[in-house]
Order: C-alpha cells, then structure tokens, then sequence
C-alpha cells in the first residue's frame, strides 16, 4: 500500500481508538441527562483518558505503525497530542465544580471518596508530567531521571484516571462495560509487558561490542560497534537506533542516535555523538570492548525510500550525523548522481567530518556548501545562517526534481523548509529529521 | 511539512473530541 493510504490508515485508527469509547458509552441503557455542561465534562474526561491511553501506542515504537510517517514526528504528535489530552482533563474538573459548587467539599479529607482522590491523583500526576517534559532543560532535569519519572508518572496517572472511572461508575456500570474497561487495562497491561520486558530481553540476546572510540571535531565522538554472536542488522542509510550503553535494556537508560555509517557495512555501525548532556559528555570514556545493546533500526529519513536523480542535504550541528551515513552509502555504492550538501556549523575548526567531506568530493559526485556563524579570517565561503538567499545562490534552477533532506534542531528544520517552499520546491520532496525534542 | 502536520493532526483530534463531547452531551440531554 503506497504510504499516504497507510499513513491515513494509522490516522483513522487512531482517532477511532480515541473516539470509541465515547461512541461505545452512548450505547445501551445509560443514565439520564445531568445538563449540558455536566454530560460535556464527563465526555472530555472519558476523552482525555483514552487520548493519555493511547500516548503509550505513540511511543511503543512500533514499526509498521510508524513507518509512514517517521518515529520521530510520532513521538513529536505525542508531545502535542499529550497537550490536548491535558487540556481535556484540565476542563473535566473545573467544568465539574462550576456547575456543582458542592462538589469544592470533596477537597475536604473526611468528605472526598476514595475515586475522587484517585482522580486528583491522576490530574497531580499529569501536572508533573507535563511540566517536567516541557521544562525539563531550563528544571535541570537530567536525561535518563526525566524518563524513569516520566514512564512512572504516566502510569500512575493512566492507573488513577481508570480507578476513578471505575469509581466514580457513572456510564460504566453496566457489565459488559465493566468488560469493556477492564480489557482496557489489560490492554495497557499487555503493552508495558512488551515495552518494558519482552523488547528488552530480545535486545539482550543480540548484543554489540564496542571496538573503537574515534575523537571527531567539535567536541564529537564516533563509537564504532560490531555485532556480538549474531549478524547485526540491516539498516537504510539515515536510520537511527535506541542506544543502551552503561546499562542493560530493562534499566530504560537508552539514547537515540543516528546511524553515521554506510549502510552496505552493517557489521560496523557508526555512532556520531556530540557531547551536549550528561550522558553524550560521557561518550569519549566508554571502554573497548564493552558490550551495548540496539534498538533499531527506526525512521523513515533515507535516500532509499526516497529514489530520486539527484540530493539536497540541509544539516545543521551534529544534524550531519544521518548525512553522512546516507553519504558514506553512496560512495560505497558508487554512485554518482549529483549531491549537494549546506552544512550550517559555528566555526571551521570545530566542524565534524571536515576532512572526510572534502574527501568525499573525489569518490562521490558531491558539491559542498559550508556555513559558517563564525568563520575564520580569510573565510570565502558562506557567513551566518542559512536563509532563502544563501540556498537560493546554491540551489539548480530546476528545483523540482531532486529530493530534499534536512536534519537538525526543530528551529532550523522549521526555517530551512519555509525557505524551499518559498524557493518552489514542493513540500512532498522535504524530508526532515528531528531531534533533541524534550 | 510534517511538524507542521503533526501539530494539525493534535489539533484536529481535540476539534473532534469537542464536537463529540458537545453531541454527547446532547443527545443525553435530550
């Protein structure tokens, strides 16, 4: 099936998974009317729930699912998705005390019903989560706690909200709807056994080892990995992978990365890592020799899905990184199809793969156009950031052929396709890959 | 493009939702 039908497919599954149990709740005998206001809150909050349900789908990483779209824009739709939801469960309450003052008495401890706290719970939860994903640079969260509490916290408040609807039992009492609920919890159940057990023991059994730490420019290491005891995987040029390196797979202290190396050398893979946290700092300490564990490959941003007489690569920082992988490809294919490749970076001494780039001008038939925020004295190349200019000087006239690939933060992805759209090139040939998004 | 979308998308659904809350809420109102 070609993607647009798939991906309209996953859409429409997702908004019936989401809408269903609305749907399902007017169905059969149901209690009469309680006013407007009061049917509507309860509605957002039976919505709001099975919207937070289905943010633990988004990010289970499943490949057929996410394959139309790219895994990085699903865990994108989950940020705002899970925005939405918030605001859902936000409104379920407030409406609730609006129309039914009384209702502020629950918040004394002798008088609220357990459901009642079990709901207060799951809106606190809820809270954290959401301010602890949204600020968690400027709270100085660190990485790897952000996402233990965060996997913590979402299933408090996913457990709390379906107690308090089994609680509270208003639209739910009638068995088979009871039924209904229940296999919405095993369902839930099923995933995070998939998702916390059974992914982690499969990567158990297919280690990596470590075989080589290499010192790249710009405060950037590559590790270099090999297959333990099996034959690796097969990946496309640009691909990425869920990286576990200081612990095993079920501590949930991975890191994506793009795959930096060819794709017709699968039993070398290439990390490129800048360091820029608490964990990328640590990159240039790992050992030789030490066993790592994959999940991958995932992503849809490669040349191979995308045939085409000829590239654009936009890069931006360590946005090289599934570049190169894409450009390592073609020189190991030989391919000499016309390449060109913006290269934004703040200064000539830092940039990552300088020499290897250069180089590849002989192999591959490669234009490259450095830009550089602080360029050298003597610099004759492009200066400052990218804009509709600088690409529109660079670009060929006919711009309507070629496939364009952008990989950098989410500003500059946001910029570089306004500026092609403004230049006419058709949004479908832009391709993105986002990264660093909490 | 697909920010872009992705963002849309998050929206629609909460349109929907809206529109299916407001109905349901009518329809049990009578």
């Amino acid at each position: 099936m070609p993607p647009f039908y798939l991906g309209m497919f996953w859409v429409g599954f997702y908004l019936t998974l989401v809408l269903a149990p609305l749907v399902v709740l007017l169905i059969g005998p149901v209690p009469a009317g309680s006013g407007f206001w009061w049917d509507f809150s309860l509605a957002l909050g039976f919505a709001g729930t099975a919207m937070i349900g289905t943010l633990f789908f988004q990010t289970a990483r499943f490949r057929r699912a996410s394959a139309p779209f790219g895994i990085d824009i699903i865990y994108y739709f989950h940020r705002q998705s899970s925005l939405v939801a918030f605001a859902f469960i936000l409104i379920h309450p407030l409406l609730l005390l609006i129309v039914e003052p009384s209702l502020w008495s629950y918040f004394h401890p002798a008088v609220g019903p357990w459901e009642f706290w079990a709901g207060v719970g799951s809106f606190l939860a809820l809270c954290l989560l959401l301010a602890s994903s949204v600020w968690r640079k400027q709270l100085q969260i660190d990485y790897d706690r952000w996402r233990l509490g965060h996997a913590v916290l979402a299933t408090l408040a996913l457990g709390l909200a379906l107690a308090h609807i089994e609680g509270v039992g208003h639209f739910v009492d009638a068995p088979w709807k009871k039924l209904l609920w229940g296999l919405i919890c095993l369902s839930w159940l099923l995933l995070l056994a998939y998702v916390r057990l059974l992914k982690p023991a499969l990567e158990l059994r297919r280690p990596f080892r470590v075989t080589e730490v290499i010192a790249e420019r710009g405060d950037t290491w590559t590790l270099r990995l090999a297959p333990e005891g099996h034959a690796g995987f097969s990946f496309q040029p640009g691909q990425f992978a869920w990286l576990t390196i200081w612990n095993s797979p079920f501590a949930l202290k991975e890191h994506p990365f793009s795959i930096a190396s060819s794709a017709e050398q699968p039993g070398a893979l290439h990390f490129t890592i800048k360091a820029l946290g608490d964990f990328t700092a640590r990159i240039k300490e790992v050992e030789l020799g030490r066993r790592v564990y994959l999940d991958g490959p995932y992503g849809s941003f490669s040349i191979d899905r995308q045939p085409a007489p000829s590239y654009v690569f936009i890069a931006g920082g360590i946005g090289i990184a599934p570049i190169m992988g894409m450009l390592r490809t073609l020189a190991d294919r030989g391919d000499r199809r016309p390449l060109l490749l913006f290269y934004a970076y703040h200064t000539w001494e830092r940039l990552t793969f300088r020499e290897e780039l250069e180089a590849l001008q002989t192999q591959i038939n490669l234009r490259l156009v450095f830009v550089l925020k602080n360029p050298p004295e003597g610099w004759r190349g492009e200066v400052g950031l990218l804009s509709e200019d600088l690409l529109a000087r660079h670009l060929p006239q006919q711009r309507e052929g070629q496939e364009y690939f952008i990989c950098g933060p989410v500003p500059m992805i946001q910029l570089s396709e306004k500026f092609l759209y403004q230049l006419g090139v058709p949004m479908k040939r832009v391709h993105s890959e986002l990264f660093d998004l909490v | 493009m697909r920010i872009l979308l992705a963002k849309l998308l998050a929206l629609l659904t909460g349109a929907v939702i809206l529109i299916m809350a407001a109905l349901f809420a009518l329809l049990q109102n009578g």
